[in-house]
Order: C-alpha cells, then sequence, then structure tokens
C-alpha cells in the first residue's frame, strides 16, 4: 500500500494490519540481518500513524488502536536496550498528558499517549489523578507547548477549568496551549474550561498536537 | 399507603411500562435510572449515600418534594459495608478510599490472567474460589486463613442485610412517595465480566486477538450464571426491568461486538425475556456500529438509554420503532447549560424522538450529580409542556405477576443442591423431606448468587 507516495516497510504494513506474529518475525530477521534499531523504530511509528488513520477514517476502531499500541510496546521492550546512547530518533515536540485530578481513569489518556509516541512526540505522562500544579510543573520542567487533559467523570468540569487557570496564575498560560477530551467532554465544556482545543477522539488528539508543533 | 399515594405510584408505574412497551399514555416519563443527582439534593455526601441508608432515603425523598413529576427512583446502589466485609478491591468508595463527596470509582486490573480461559470455562466455581477471589477479594486473600472464612462469613450476612435494605428503601419510596424503581436487579453481559472484572479492558481485548475461540467459549459459559444472577435480584413481581450497563462495546469493532460480544449477551437477554421480565440497558458510549441488534429481540422488550457520545435521533430511526429509548441530554447541558438550552432541546426531542411514543427523558444513562437544580426543573417543565400526548389517558399498571420459567438451565443454580445432599444422607430421610429440601436449596441460591455479584 502507498501511503504519501512512499511504499511501506513489511513492518509498517504488518502493524497497520495488526498482524503481530509478523511484526515480531520481521523484527527478528532485521535486527539479525544488522539493520538498526533505530530504523526499526521509525517504521513502527510509521504503522502506528497508518493505523491512526484507519482510525479516523471508522476502518479501524479503539480497539484496533489498543492492539496496536501492545504489538508496539511488546516489540520497544526488545528494541530499547539496543538503541544506543544518543540514538534516538528526532525528537517532536514535548506534549503533557494526563487525567485530572478526581478520575482515576486511564483508557482514553494512554491511548492517546501512545499514538503520540507514534507519531513521535516526546510525552510526558503524568498518569491519573493529578493535581494542576503538576501539569504546570511538567511543563515548566519540560517546555512543552501542548497540554492533554484527560477525564471519563463529568464532575470534572471543574477541575478542567482549576488547571487552565492554575496556568494563567503560573504566567504560563501564553506558552500552552490546552487541548481536553475524554467521554463527558465536549465544545460547551471546552468554552467553560477555557481550553484551546476540544478532542472528540484520539487521533484527533493527535492531530491537534500536531497542529499545535505545526 | 394513602388512596392517592398508591394512584400516585400505580399511574408513574403505568405510565413507565406503557413507554417500555411502546404503547400509548398520557405523556412522555420522566424516569432516569441512575439519578446521581437526586442522591445529592439534599446535601447528602456520596458516601452518605453507600453508608447510611436512612440517610439516603430521606434525602431522596426531599428531592421527590421538590421534583413531584419525577416518575421512578432507583434502588440498586452498593452498600459500602458489604464491600468492606470482603475486601472487594474493584471499586474506590467515597469516605473510604475517595473524599466523602467523591464519586464512586471503578478499578480495572487483570485479575484473571491470559492463561486461565481453559479454568474458567471447565469450572467456574473452581476457577473463582483459587483464582480470582484471592486477587479481587482482598479480605479472602489468604484463603483458608481465619480471616478469610470470617469474611465469608461476615459477606454473608452482610448480604440479607443489604436485601433487606433495599427492600426497605423500595417500600418507603413508595408507601411515602408513590415511587417506583427504574429497576431491581442487574447484570453484566458475559463479554463485559470478562473485560470489566476478570482480565480488564486491555487484556479482554488482547485475548480477542491472540486467542479469540477461548474469549467466544468463555463468554457462551458465563451466560447461565449472569442469566441466574439476573433472575436472583430481580423484583419478583416483574413490575419493574432488570439492569443492564454495558461498558465495553463502545470500544469494539462491528466484527468484533457481532463475533465476541452480542451472541452471549443476546442469550442472556432471551432468557430473561423469556422469564417474563423486561430490560433497561444502558448504551454506554457510541453504540450506533451495533444498536441495530437490538431488533432481534421482542419488540418492547428492551428500554434502551443512549449516552452522551450517541445520537438519539438517529437510534430512533434505527431502533425507536422497536424498543423504547431513554435519554436526549448532554451532561454538560445538565452541568454548564441554561434553562432556556434545557427547553429548547426537550422540545426537541419531544417532537422528534417523542413522536409516537417509546421515549423517556432522561441524560446520557445519567443525571449528573452537579445538574443545576433549575436545569432538571426546567426538564420537567418542558416535558410537561411539549412531551404530553393525551391528558385525558389514565395510565395504570400491567399485570406482571407469573411463574418464572426459565429452559436453558436448572434454575436456580446451586453448588450443591439438596439431591446431592440426600445422597450424602444415604439417600433417604426419616421425617418430612420438604421442610429440609426447601430451606436448603434457598440457602444454596443465595450463597450461589453471592459467588457472582463481584462480577458486576
Amino acid at each position: 500500500m502507498e501511503t504519501g507516495g512512499v511504499r511501506m516497510h513489511p513492518i509498517a504494513q504488518a502493524l497497520r494490519d495488526l498482524d503481530e506474529p509478523t511484526v515480531n518475525r520481521l523484527i527478528d530477521e532485521e535486527l539479525e540481518r544488522g539493520t538498526s534499531p533505530l530504523e526499526l523504530v521509525t517504521h513502527l511509528n510509521d504503522g502506528m500513524v497508518a493505523v491512526g488513520r484507519l482510525f479516523a477514517e471508522d476502518e479501524y476502531f479503539i480497539s484496533q488502536l489498543i492492539f496496536s499500541a501492545e504489538i508496539l510496546k511488546g516489540v520497544m521492550l526488545r528494541l530499547e536496550p539496543l538503541l544506543l546512547e544518543g540514538d534516538e530518533a528526532e525528537r517532536g515536540g514535548c506534549v503533557v498528558i494526563g487525567t485530572v485530578k478526581g478520575d482515576i481513569h486511564d483508557i482514553g489518556k494512554n491511548i492517546v499517549a501512545t499514538l503520540l509516541r507514534g507519531s513521535g512526540f516526546d510525552v510526558v505522562d503524568m498518569g491519573v489523578d493529578v493535581p494542576a500544579d503538576k501539569f504546570v510543573e511538567a511543563v515548566r520542567e519540560g517546555g512543552a507547548k501542548a497540554v492533554c487533559l484527560s477525564a471519563l467523570l463529568n464532575v470534572t468540569y471543574p477541575e478542567m477549568k482549576n488547571v487552565v487557570e492554575t496556568f494563567e496564575r503560573s504566567g504560563l498560560r501564553d506558552q500552552v496551549e490546552i487541548v481536553i477530551g475524554g467521554a463527558p467532554i465536549n465544545e460547551q465544556v471546552r468554552e467553560f474550561a477555557g481550553a484551546d482545543f476540544y478532542a472528540p477522539d484520539a487521533v484527533a488528539g493527535v492531530e491537534l498536537c500536531k497542529k499545535i508543533y505545526g | 399507603m394513602t388512596q392517592e399515594l398508591e394512584g400516585l405510584y400505580s399511574e408513574r408505574l403505568g405510565r413507565y411500562q406503557a413507554a417500555i412497551a411502546l404503547e400509548p399514555t398520557d405523556r412522555v416519563p420522566i424516569a432516569p435510572g441512575s439519578n446521581y443527582f437526586a442522591e445529592v439534593y439534599s446535601g447528602n455526601t456520596n458516601q452518605e449515600t453507600l453508608y447510611d441508608p436512612a440517610k439516603w432515603v430521606e434525602g431522596e425523598l426531599e428531592f421527590v418534594r421538590a421534583f413531584p413529576e419525577t416518575d421512578v427512583l432507583r434502588d440498586n446502589r452498593l452498600w459500602g459495608p458489604q464491600l468492606d466485609a470482603i475486601g472487594l478491591r474493584s471499586y474506590k468508595l467515597p469516605g473510604r478510599d475517595l473524599a466523602a463527596r467523591d464519586q464512586f470509582q471503578f478499578v480495572e486490573r487483570e485479575y484473571m490472567m491470559a492463561d486461565e480461559y481453559n479454568l474458567l470455562i471447565a469450572d467456574p466455581l473452581e476457577f473463582m474460589f483459587e483464582r480470582w477471589f484471592p486477587r479481587i477479594l482482598g479480605e479472602y486473600e489468604r484463603p483458608g486463613s481465619r480471616r478469610s472464612y470470617m469474611a465469608f462469613l461476615k459477606s454473608g450476612m452482610a448480604q440479607g442485610m443489604y436485601a433487606q435494605i433495599m427492600r426497605d428503601r423500595s417500600i418507603r419510596l413508595q408507601e411515602v412517595a408513590g415511587m417506583p424503581q427504574p429497576m431491581t436487579g442487574a447484570f453484566v453481559a458475559p463479554f463485559d465480566v470478562l473485560a470489566d472484572t476478570l482480565r480488564g479492558l486491555t487484556g479482554a481485548i488482547m485475548d480477542c486477538f491472540r486467542q479469540p475461540d477461548k474469549v467466544v467459549a468463555a463468554c457462551d459459559r458465563l451466560v447461565e450464571e449472569m442469566a441466574n444472577f439476573a433472575l436472583r435480584t430481580a423484583d419478583p413481581l416483574k413490575r419493574y426491568p432488570i439492569f443492564v450497563p454495558t461498558h465495553k462495546p463502545c470500544f469494539l469493532s462491528p466484527d468484533q461486538f457481532d463475533r465476541f460480544y452480542w451472541p452471549s449477551f443476546k442469550k442472556v437477554l432471551e432468557i430473561l425475556i423469556g422469564a417474563g421480565y423486561k430490560v433497561r440497558a444502558y448504551l454506554e458510549g457510541d453504540w450506533s456500529a451495533h444498536w441495530h441488534h437490538m431488533l432481534e429481540l421482542p419488540k418492547g422488550s428492551v428500554l434502551c438509554d443512549i449516552d452522551n457520545q450517541g445520537d438519539i435521533f438517529r437510534a430512533k430511526r434505527d431502533i425507536g420503532h422497536h424498543q423504547c429509548l431513554a435519554g436526549g441530554i448532554q451532561d454538560s447541558q445538565f452541568i454548564l447549560g441554561t434553562t432556556d438550552q434545557i427547553r429548547e432541546q426537550v422540545k426537541r426531542l419531544c417532537e422528534s424522538v417523542g413522536v409516537g411514543g417509546g421515549f423517556i427523558i432522561s441524560g446520557g444513562c445519567n443525571i449528573p450529580y452537579t445538574t443545576k437544580p433549575e436545569n432538571y426543573r426546567a426538564m420537567i417543565e418542558a416535558t410537561l409542556e411539549f412531551g404530553t400526548y393525551d391528558a385525558s389517558l389514565r395510565p395504570m399498571p400491567k399485570q406482571t405477576v407469573g411463574p418464572t420459567i426459565v429452559d436453558a438451565f436448572d434454575y436456580p443454580k446451586k453448588m450443591t443442591p439438596w439431591t446431592a445432599k440426600k445422597q450424602e444422607l444415604g439417600g433417604a430421610v426419616p421425617g418430612d423431606e420438604r421442610l429440609i429440601q426447601r430451606p436448603w436449596d434457598d440457602l444454596e441460591a443465595m450463597a450461589y448468587a453471592w459467588l457472582w455479584q463481584w462480577t458486576m
């Protein structure tokens, strides 16, 4: 299959097709052949981007996003020790992501974080039940331009707003764009919270981060 | 109960039942299932709802006085002490693990390993006692310890207390406020058992790709367990539907849903409907790729709550001629919106989804805790204004009482039925066997249902 005029590597194709045994076999073969782990990571990232595209086209559903992330996780466990120091792919922008305070749900947040990594972002995953000042601290340390706030519970609307206001008080509000997402989130909530964007699904969230860093 | 309250109870129940059955009634029922707003309206904390039944019911009676047009109030909540007695790890509770005003939260983990399907399928009880309980029930972490025996003992007693609490509550709501229940009894779809409390979502999805046949076989094996649990906890008079929240379909592709979720779920639904019950199903998340399956079940048998992410107008076109729909108002509208916005939305709903009946006004599978009271009031006023079909009709409850007939398995399920015990006693007893058999089997059936409640 062609993507953007460039033929996809078989590893990228196998990941796109969620063919776990083939991904693992091809990785073995390439490593034996002496292919650099860094190059393999690039192919895997291509595969993840293709998965995201299929999701955006309604070909794939969330279960397929989750499985692609699991395949990737398994391969990365093997590749990471092989990557040489300074052997990192050209680092994309930094994104801070977390589920806001008062909510411990992480399914949506984890999917977005994996897709962001697959798209080359440097992701700072703050976990769940994250207090507002922790987001600010992470931005101060990592210099992220994008912050993604996730929630499943509708009681978190005020907390989303609180995070935005905490950024305002910290003086960092102008340096970041804040994206919110999760089941009970919509445009009305974005407006209330004062966030910059609302992501209706995981892939939309990744696209917004690309736009922010565009 | 005064005649007036009895009349009110009958009218509300009749209205609710008519809407579910897609039959004519006087107006659109105001019948949310999970009315979180009602729980905290009086100022009660979330901890009080789960730990102080008297305060909970008094709080909701205050809600009824403020919003008497509401047609139902629910009964089916967790009772904190029962979970404490056994140390259930799958919930974080307000007041115990969270602040008293926080919402309870579900803790999803891998409580079953990927290589344990064969055991689950071959012998679910063995699987539960040997593998699953020690992981999910904190007080049973060391099976055979004194503490583990005490935990079972306490939890069994707590189950009796809990049943009494809910019975008293139901009677009090009925007698003091003329208030019926939106649902009684519950279960979850077999795939959700796997993906909620056994393998967790990620584990279950891995299994769908890596060992699909095992997933299908496990779901099939769980059909009778879930049907049994649902019937054991249902309203014996069959006035109220049985509740099923559906948690994971929104993550599945249509192919996966058709293969892993629907066949076993449908079998449970058919058993319950065949036994004379209606079901209230929360179609959580976006079910639009799956809800056409509801057409395969008898007309007016499953009340479908459409969630915030679902499009209820599309649901009306797709399945609204066959099953009743509930919902239509977004969480964000209740919490952040204005009374004018609510009024407009209810008008739109009544003039489209409400046409021809089979529609219940509600939020997306809940009324949020932080709903503005004036928005709930606006929903009521607009429903009365735009959702009245024929004010001269007087809704009356249906005759629902009847025997519970189950052909699919030997209902109710027991671990050691009397017939087995009798063999141990030499095949006969000298006195009146019936006096022994009935309580023996009743206790067996109660204990058996207790085992499965931790999948909820």
